[in-house]
């Protein structure tokens, strides 16, 4: 076990009580807030045993609320990486007016309600929205259907890769391409030869991030999937109306599935934190 | 490609004004449009739209809308919990983020990681989740209920729900800032005479202050909007517990449209007026702790 | 190839890096830009190289403009300051780069490649490291990969950015000769940027010295040593001594005594005489006053460590350096508080700037 990074220092750093006390205050705050919930997650869940647990995963509804869950992750997280991608090469590699402006609009949907990121398009394509009776006429339905869900979900994840890329290839600068250009390269074979390994665990990153809340959206989405059973529910819908039903075991076993998924992403974000620090932010060196 | 995109055809650049600095790199175009088409369509489109929408209903609906007595106090509930469960986050997250970064001891990773927890987990799953430990018949709720309170379906519950969520933004702001902390300044308080409280109020607390209010900021406005980790847990009784995004999900399904609008962008626009408000007393302690 | 620069500006918001600069680049020759940080030197070898635009003016290489050639036509071979090397790709996979990002028609085959890859690394005596990453490199190592890769694409000109500025000073002088032995082996057309006088001195052929975006001299290192063009270029290659005096009908005087200089001598007024330590001549002085025409000075301190002398002199409550051999020194028997004679070999003054 490495040193204390301070006791190296003994003039500074805190007597062994403080320090047990410190500890110990951090590991109970954690546990109420953090470990009870999760232990809560599986423990209802297996409550009237195993069998109980299948049979609230394998329900219909539940298969099409895992496999809808997936399509959407499948269509938002490519969006948003393409995004991100673009997004981060004009901002870190370029010096244009109105960069800052544009930093901070991309940021503007982590401020939003999720609530409020499913009204808006609600307000655009629903059936009392600006182009709801337009849509209705030529038989497309937006709200309360599938592309509703990915629009809002799509609107939630905007920001995440972005983000993880943008103060990355800031950092990066752009001797590498200029090089690589020098060397007689074409735009296309800097990208994918220079920039792209340059990129690839931040990009894996922020994809990781991006993925855990496009599956676990739930304000966005409620607003705009309409709850309707086997066809626009998510997991997390899912969730929600079991759990109202008061079919708890039922409830809880999809939420376990959840609940693995966020600690496998919590997982893979740990391992390439820590075998990959100076490739993924330059601020989690 | 527009004009400016290629790099390799660029002219001398005029001097005066000019979008974009000179460079050989090429894309610009491609990438800057397609940033700027896709942010307009999915972010800034609907927005805007949603606040012509709100402009519609005419200043006096406006109004009367959003100073009805039950959206004013879920106003009062969702700004006051999240304020409150800000502000215990920036002491007890300033103490695990103290914690991580000062001291080793075994399980230092795990908890590190798990730090994140709220950030990855769903917020339905994390809804039943804290309902059914703070629920009079849960684990911790039981042990509440039996010294005379109860947590769950009342402000506390959403305050608890809003300290889970807002856990990782404080930890992961403060963090970097007590990582770069030099120890030498340390050192030379306590040789200086100073104890160690009042190092760490004098000498480190000022350091980490302006992070923290940044860390405070971040949860406060993740906290305002917050739906799927609240609504399992508080209950939502009109005028005692209930919330704005609960309030605009109502209206929404009575088909309450003008309604929702309203209040959402009487939401966005108190939520903006916040954090501007956060900023500059973020520059104030900036400007005055300059490290 | 030779490379003709005509007026060349360029302007980064309010500041001028290059306000107009014209030099002529001979073939084969080792050309360095010698300046201070913000002098225009960098910019002006990003632009030749077509890193940067620039805002008017041209660039010609053997007569051809080339403005409307990219960057990635120029047949340039660049050597960054931080070296850009790509940190993914092994040491061979870099050298290869610029061969294998060639257009298929004209992309050698990986045989071909292999073989002059190896070449090259033979070159630069890194044959060995051929598989490892950059990061297993040590900063010379590094350099040397830099320049094989920019060799590689056999280019007609040779850039180097500061190319030892990040080189602790050993490896430096190392480096120094092997790229002068290098440049004398395949006698590419090479330009390098330095703010390190004594590099641009030792290696370059000759030398361009930059200043606020202009070209203030061009000549051989000692051509710019021996005759500065202003008193700039005098304090910038450093070891000088200014000392005020008046210019007074044509004649430089210091203390009122005339000083003997080279070039011309300014309008009336206050003037700074520069003098290089090794251009002051010392003598014992006389028993009865000072001789006709020189001074008279104390010496407040002296390092004799090596084959030269350092003494630092008292001159009227003006500072002054100088040098001289050992053997001088003793012949003199100067010591902390000895009186003497000074005189100049060679002194340049310039009216004193307010």
């Amino acid at each position: 076990m490495p040193a204390d990074p301070h006791s190296r220092r003994p003039a500074v750093g805190e007597g062994p009580v403080t320090r047990l006390a410190l500890i110990g205050l951090a590991i109970l705050f954690l546990a109420a807030f953090l470990a009870l919930p999760l232990a809560a997650v599986f423990s209802q869940a297996l409550a009237k045993g195993f069998g109980a647990f299948l049979k609230g995963l394998t329900d219909p509804d539940a298969l099409s609320a895992i496999q809808l869950t997936l399509t959407v992750a499948a269509i938002a997280v490519p969006l948003n990486l393409v995004f991100g991608v673009a997004a981060s090469w004009a901002i870190a590699k370029f010096n244009f007016r109105g960069k800052s402006l544009l930093l901070a609009l991309i940021d503007l949907p982590f401020s939003v309600s999720p609530v409020i990121s499913g009204l808006v398009y609600v307000l655009l394509f629903g059936l009392h929205g600006s182009f709801g009776p337009w849509l209705r006429d030529h038989g497309v339905q937006i709200i309360f259907a599938v592309p509703g869900v990915v629009m809002a979900t799509v609107f939630v994840t905007f920001p995440f890769v972005a983000r993880e890329l943008i103060p990355l290839m800031q950092e990066q600068g752009v001797e590498d391409e200029e090089a690589a250009i020098v060397l007689g390269a074409s735009g296309w074979q800097t990208f994918r030869l220079v920039t792209l390994p340059n990129i690839r665990w931040g990009l894996l990153y922020g994809v990781l991030l991006c993925n855990a809340r496009a599956m676990g959206e739930f304000g966005a989405v409620s607003v705009v999937s309409g709850h309707i059973r086997g066809k626009t529910n998510t997991m997390p819908l899912h969730v929600e109306i079991l759990y109202n039903e008061y079919n708890f075991v039922a409830a809880f076993a999809v939420a376990s599935l959840l609940a693995l998924l966020a600690l496998v992403t919590l997982a893979a974000k740990a391992i390439l934190e820590w075998r990959f620090a100076d490739q993924i932010a330059a601020a989690k060196r | 490609m527009t004009a400016v995109a290629s790099g390799a055809t660029v002219r001398p650049a005029k001097r005066g004004w000019s979008f974009l600095a000179p460079t050989i790199l090429p894309g610009f175009g491609t990438a800057f449009g397609f940033t700027l088409a896709y942010l307009c369509l999915i972010v800034l489109i609907p927005l805007g739209h949603m606040a012509l929408r709100a402009a519609d209903v005419g200043w006096d609906r406006f109004w009367a809308i959003t100073l009805a007595p039950r959206v004013l106090h879920a106003f009062y509930v969702s700004f006051g919990c999240a304020l409150a469960a800000a502000l215990i986050n920036a002491v007890f997250g300033l103490v695990v983020a103290w914690v991580l970064v000062r001291y080793r001891f075994p399980g230092r990773r795990l908890i590190d990681a798990m730090v994140d927890l709220p950030f990855a987990l769903p917020t339905s799953v994390a809804g039943i989740a804290l309902t059914a430990i703070y629920a009079p018949n849960g684990w911790i709720g039981a042990l509440a209920k039996a010294a005379g309170f109860k947590i769950a379906f009342t402000p506390i519950g959403i305050v608890i729900a809003l300290v889970f969520v807002g856990l990782p933004f404080i930890v992961r702001t403060v963090e970097p800032v007590l990582q770069d902390l030099d120890a030498e300044v340390e050192e030379a308080a306590a040789s200086l005479g100073a104890t160690r409280w009042q190092t760490f109020i004098k000498v480190l607390l000022p350091a980490i202050l302006p992070a923290l209010i940044t860390g405070v900021a971040l949860a406060f406005a993740r906290g305002v909007g917050e739906y799927g980790s609240v609504i399992f847990i508080a209950g939502n009784i009109p005028a005692v517990s209930e919330i704005v995004p609960l309030l605009i999900v109502a209206r929404l399904e009575q088909y309450d449209y003008a309604g929702a609008t309203v209040i959402a962008t009487a939401m966005m626009g108190v939520s903006f007026l916040m954090l501007l408000g956060i900023n500059f007393l973020q520059r104030w302690t900036r400007s005055r702790h300059a490290r | 190839m030779a490379i003709e620069i005509r007026n060349v500006e360029k302007t980064f918001g309010a500041f001028t890096a290059l306000g107009g600069v014209s030099l002529d680049v001979r073939s084969g020759e080792l050309l360095a830009l010698l300046g201070p940080s913000g002098s225009g030197k960098t910019t002006l070898l990003r632009i030749i190289a077509g890193l940067d635009h620039a805002d008017a003016g041209e660039v010609s290489f053997d007569g051809q403009d080339t403005r409307d050639r990219a960057a990635r036509d120029r047949k340039v071979g660049f050597v960054f300051q931080h070296y850009a090397l790509f940190r993914h790709m092994t040491v061979f996979d870099n050298v290869a780069f610029g061969l294998r990002v060639k257009k298929k028609a004209e992309r050698p085959a990986e045989m071909d490649i292999r073989r002059r890859v190896g070449q090259l690394l033979e070159m630069v005596q890194l044959s060995h490291l051929a598989s490892r990453y950059p990061s297993q490199l040590s900063g010379g190592q590094r350099q040397r990969v830099a320049l094989a890769r920019a060799l590689a694409i056999e280019p007609k000109v040779l850039l180097l950015d500061e190319p030892f500025g990040a080189l602790d000073a050993k490896v430096r002088k190392d480096l120094r000769k092997w790229l002068r032995h290098l440049h004398d082996d395949m006698h590419i057309t090479s330009i390098f940027v330095t703010h390190d006088q004594e590099e641009a001195l030792e290696l370059a052929d000759r030398v361009v010295v930059m200043n606020h975006g202009q070209i203030i001299q061009v000549g051989t290192p000692a051509e710019v040593y021996d005759t500065p063009a202003d008193s700039f270029v005098f304090d910038f290659l450093g070891g000088v001594n200014r000392l005020n005096g008046v210019i007074e009908g044509g004649v430089a005087r210091l203390d009122g005594k005339a000083v003997r200089v080279d070039g011309e001598v300014g309008p009336n007024g206050p003037a700074v005489i520069y003098v290089r330590p090794h251009q002051v001549e010392l003598d014992v002085a006389p028993g009865d006053g000072v001789p006709e025409g020189k001074w008279s000075a104390r010496v407040s301190s002296l390092h004799a460590a090596g084959p030269v002398a350092r003494l630092e002199l008292d001159l009227a409550g003006r500072a002054l350096e100088a040098q001289l051999s050992r053997d001088r020194l003793s012949d003199l028997a100067l010591d902390v508080g000895s009186w003497c004679t000074v005189d100049f070999r060679h002194a340049r003054v310039f009216p004193a700037k307010n």
